[in-house]
């Protein structure tokens, strides 16, 4: 549970309140369901980012093929344990929430994702994800750039960065991503009689050093979003459990609700968190759950308040993790791994083709099926309305992903 | 501190006339730098200035005040980079003061809740604690000593931070707490994973003792800490299971950097490291775990163990490449040339891997003085400068020195990943801006409704636990989540499943027995008296106080049309530009000055 919503959420059971119910709360136009299939104008993507390389055999686990109990001897999930899929993948035990999502068609497995020849470094994966530009350098976050296409400069803030510090991922050329993790950091404080020096810093100056002409854009940025976003945080109530571990997707909802300007939230479960190489079982069965619980508890409130249709989302990790199981009942870096997409507008289901277990390459690692930004160029083109090829700087089979 | 303030203060002080800020010399370093020869030509006594050793002091150290700018600036350069590494001190600072949190038994500490229940099934006892022979709960008093001692070692790690911070202001040898700094950076370890508050003290202690000391000695040190090993993984990484996760990361952050290794150097090092382990707070290796067969790592092989393994990680002129170019971009600026980076790594091999010497060619040279104004001061730098600026006599326990800057990004002993902290832009985002300001507010008025962090649990649920715990309800009760029926998530739902113990519980009971034990932070506030500051640069009017601010606290200069505001605002507010007339009432205006100067884009500049 998340704090921010204790004192309501008690408040809400005190009167009897149920999900569903909370519509009292919201603006009447907030509340209103949508058509389905807005215009890509008013979609929304959500980047949840699982940090420090998720297994993703014991995510999606391939039950049906013996070589995966054979390289997971004791890491190996039963089959009657999992939550099945079909006749060869089932989810962790640890996803209820992901399994009734793809039971409601609003889930999209896509199968080993990865790119040609993969770093085994969570910082060096990590950000040629972000980049999407694995093997070769670039300053800017394909986010970023997705931004720079979509929105002309100066409309307001088109991207929120939910984190304590900026992700490559949303750093662009033409927009500053507004930045925060505590929302109550955003309120300058200061008395009456200062507070228009205090909020003067950010004005305009021609031909500034470069570090200083960084610092004022991100003084503006403040300036500008600030009161909204704290005010609107702080006022969101919600009657969804999003789950013991707070995560930020409950302040993205609430800016949702709040019709705040931005179209792309980025956030992340971070801190190298899915790095698992000892005594993997618990922890990573803690954090599957905590995922699934905020990421289906996300479009639970995305619902209440008539805006799943407007929502996706991508998930993904820097890597998979080595099939073969290490001898601390653990795993080491790997390659290959699924991404999901969530949402009512998602084409639920099992898309790319599924790693082959049986030939692990010269590192004793998967070989990818599907090149990460095939994932990507599909939600620029299909949900985004943007151009992948201008934003990813070639062309990329996209799947069809979306409905 | 930049140029133009400085001249502007020696105006002030002694009537001199205006000199015209950017002598050739910093652009001249600026050619040297970009053909990457020259890099370390000395910058000449002649050339040596106020504005020099103000900046000497501010990245060497934590920045200074006008007085102690003045001194220095009097020396050579030669003397003063002397002074600032090799300084000798009378001053006996105080050591660390740790309270009484040991207990029969937490050593070694389990892995986890599970794993502690689990051993406590086993063997009828764990962490020192007995299970009961009957009745409820039985491992109750085990699962609350776990919990006891992570809280415990949490809020002692705290008044470690505290009394680490308060070094940092309070030192004649800030150098020394820069490169320890540095080093708890590089060889990044967190409390969050180590959970021993005396193993992330003992291996602060040597960065504090060996940090300027030879690299090669604090890599091996570095690397048999029990806080870089337990961090690491290292006790799981034995013969004929090598763990890979040691080996990745001495390559990758500590030595090499990505790209200079294979993931077959990897693996064969991995071999060579197993065995490494520690028993308490002292490195062990046991040799029935280590795999004494044939390794190849990077061309060379042989029957390394790890020790060897490091030598031939520092015959590698990438690994002297890799550690020079960290120290630059710490101590000058962020951005350099291939040929720069490659000269620095020789010079780095040419003293032999001992920093100090090294460290003293870099900050003689004239491309380090020409890199002013070229840092984004980093959360601890910057809350570090800001009181050693105002002058205050030891480290105020309000604001929270951990909450602030952990709130900006960088809690001392939690660096966020094993990459440690990233640098330069990636401290700024617009809320962290707005944070840095709301710092300098609350150093300056203090805040009336501040809880103290290490008495008050931050967790809702926790607290509520309590409030029910109070009213006499049963512990099954007083822990039962509150999400209504039916609706809620799977975690809540896993969280009580073991009738044994009871976790909730437990985690309140570990916070009260910790609070128990852990000394209190001294809450004070920041004696700082900014009129005083006045009457020191012999201000007269509202021009003088913001000039003698400007030059206290900026290094780059604010336009000519931001410093009118300020001084029209200082004198709106006094009702006089007469700063005599107004001494008995401007203490009040004048902090808020401070605090809209050091809230300031160009304040985030060093």
């Amino acid at each position: 549970m998340n704090h921010y919503f204790s004192p309501n959420r008690r408040r809400l059971i005190e009167q009897g309140l149920v999900a569903g119910l909370g519509v009292p709360f919201m603006h009447k136009s907030m509340a209103q369901s949508r058509s389905p299939g807005a215009s890509s104008k008013e979609r929304i993507l959500v980047v949840f980012e699982l940090s420090g390389g998720n297994d993703g055999l014991n995510t999606v686990v391939p039950y049906g093929d013996d070589a995966y109990y054979r390289l997971r001897p004791k890491l190996g999930i039963a089959r009657d344990k999992l939550r099945r899929i079909d006749d060869r993948f089932g989810f962790h035990p640890a996803m209820a929430g992901f399994e009734r999502l793809y039971k409601d068609g609003q889930l999209a497995v896509v199968h080993g994702c990865g790119y040609e020849r993969p770093s085994f470094s969570h910082f060096q994966s990590m950000a040629w994800w972000q980049t999407a530009s694995p093997n070769s350098g670039s300053q800017n976050g394909w986010i970023g750039r997705l931004a720079d296409s979509l929105y002309a400069p100066g409309v307001a803030t088109p991207v929120v960065n939910i984190d304590a510090a900026q992700s490559l991922a949303v750093a662009g050329t033409k927009h500053t991503p507004l930045v925060f993790e505590d929302p109550s950091a955003l309120i300058r404080q200061g008395e009456a009689a200062s507070q228009a020096l205090l909020t003067g810093v950010a004005q305009n100056h021609t031909s500034l050093p470069e570090d200083l002409a960084f610092l004022r854009a991100n003084a503006r940025s403040a300036t500008d979003g600030a009161q909204a976003i704290g005010e609107a945080i702080a006022r969101y109530k919600t009657p969804v459990d999003y789950g013991i571990v707070p995560t930020q997707l409950p302040k993205v909802a609430a800016l949702i609700a709040a019709q705040h300007s931005a179209r792309i939230y980025y956030a992340s479960y971070r801190n190298n968190a899915f790095d698992t190489h000892v005594q993997q079982a618990d922890v990573h069965s803690r954090l599957l759950t905590y995922c699934s619980d905020a990421i289906s508890a996300f479009f639970k409130d995305m619902q209440r308040i008539g805006r799943a249709q407007d929502c996706s989302m991508l998930v993904f990790s820097e890597f998979g993790r080595r099939p073969r199981e290490n001898n601390n009942r653990g795993t080491d870096h790997g390659t290959a791994g699924p991404m999901f997409l969530i949402g009512p507008g998602v084409r639920g289901g099992l898309h790319g083709a599924p790693v082959d277990l049986n030939k692990l390459n010269e590192t004793d690692n998967l070989t990818h099926t599907v090149d990460f930004r095939q994932v990507y160029a599909s939600v620029i083109d299909q949900w985004m309305g943007g151009d992948s090829r201008a934003v990813l700087g070639k062309g990329f089979d996209p799947l069809k992903l979306y409905t | 501190m930049g140029q133009r303030q400085l001249v502007t203060l020696i105006l002030v002080f002694c009537g001199l006339s205006y000199l015209p800020p950017g002598s050739a010399q910093p652009r001249q370093a600026a050619a040297d730098l970009a053909s990457g020869r020259g890099i370390f030509t000395e910058i000449s006594p002649q050339a040596w200035n106020p504005a020099l050793a103000a900046h000497l002091l501010e990245r060497a150290g934590f920045g200074g005040t006008p007085e102690q700018i003045e001194a220095m600036a009097k020396r050579t350069p030669q003397a003063a980079v002397r002074q600032i590494i090799f300084g000798e001190t009378q001053q006996k600072l105080a050591a660390f003061d740790p309270s009484p949190i040991d207990a029969p038994g937490m050593d070694p500490f389990p892995p986890s809740r599970p794993a502690t229940t689990e051993a406590a099934k086993r063997n009828g006892r764990a962490l020192g604690i007995d299970v009961k022979p009957e009745g409820t709960r039985r491992m109750q008093p085990v699962t609350n000593q776990f919990f006891y001692w992570l809280r415990s070692s949490q809020l002692e790690t705290g008044r470690l931070g505290q009394w680490w911070a308060n070094r940092m202001v309070v030192t004649d040898q800030p150098f020394v707490e820069k490169m320890a700094l540095f080093w708890h950076g590089h060889f990044a370890t967190s409390e969050e994973k180590v959970r021993d508050v005396r193993k992330m003290q003992q291996q602060l202690t040597l960065y504090q003792t060996k940090g300027l000391g030879n690299f090669r000695t604090l890599l091996i040190e570095a690397a048999q800490e029990p806080a870089m090993l337990a961090y690491l993984d290292a006790g799981v990484n034995v013969k004929g299971a090598p763990n890979e996760n040691f080996a990745r990361e001495i390559m990758e952050l500590f030595t090499l950097g990505i790209g200079h290794y294979g993931e077959l150097d990897i693996r064969e090092a991995a071999r060579a490291f197993t065995g490494w382990n520690f028993k308490g707070l002292k490195f062990e290796k046991d040799l029935s775990k280590h795999d004494g067969g044939t390794k190849t790592v990077l061309g060379r092989t042989g029957p390394f163990d790890g020790g060897q393994v490091i030598d031939i990680l520092l015959e590698q002129p990438q690994t002297a490449e890799f550690i020079a170019e960290k120290l630059y971009r710490y101590f000058v600026r962020e951005q350099l040339t291939v040929d720069a980076r490659a000269s620095l790594g020789r010079l780095l091999r040419q003293k032999n891997y001992d920093i100090a010497p090294f460290m003293e060619a870099l900050l003689l040279s004239r491309d380090f003085y020409s890199a002013q104004g070229e840092h984004i001061k980093s959360p601890v730098e910057l809350a570090i400068g800001t009181y050693r600026r105002l002058g205050v006599k030891s480290l105020p326990g309000m604001p929270d020195f951990n909450a602030t800057t952990g709130g900006l990004g960088q809690r001392l002993f939690y660096p966020p990943t094993v990459a440690g902290w990233p640098s330069g832009r990636s401290w700024i985002t617009p809320s962290a801006l707005v944070a840095r300001g709301n710092f300098v507010r609350d150093i300056l008025f203090p805040d009336i409704a501040f809880i103290p962090p290490d008495r008050y649990s931050p967790d809702p649920q926790i607290r509520e636990v309590a409030r029910r715990i109070n009213r006499g309800d049963e512990i099954s009760r007083a822990t039962a989540p509150e999400a209504i029926p039916g609706e809620q998530s799977m975690s809540i739902q896993m969280a009580d499943r073991d009738e044994d113990f009871n976790t909730r519980y437990a985690s309140l009971r570990g916070y009260q027995l910790a609070i128990q034990k852990v000394k209190p932070i001294l809450r004070d506030s920041a004696s700082v008296e900014i009129s005083d500051l006045m009457k020191q640069a012999q201000a007269k009017t509202c021009d003088d106080a913001v000039d003698a601010l400007l030059a206290r606290f900026l290094t780059v200069p604010i336009s000519a049309g931001q410093r009118t505001e300020l001084v029209q605002w200082l004198r709106r507010e006094l009702g006089t530009d007469q700063l005599k007339i107004a001494e008995t009432y401007m203490e009040d205006s004048l902090r808020q000055l401070v605090h809209i100067m050091l809230s300031l884009p160009e304040y985030q500049l060093g």
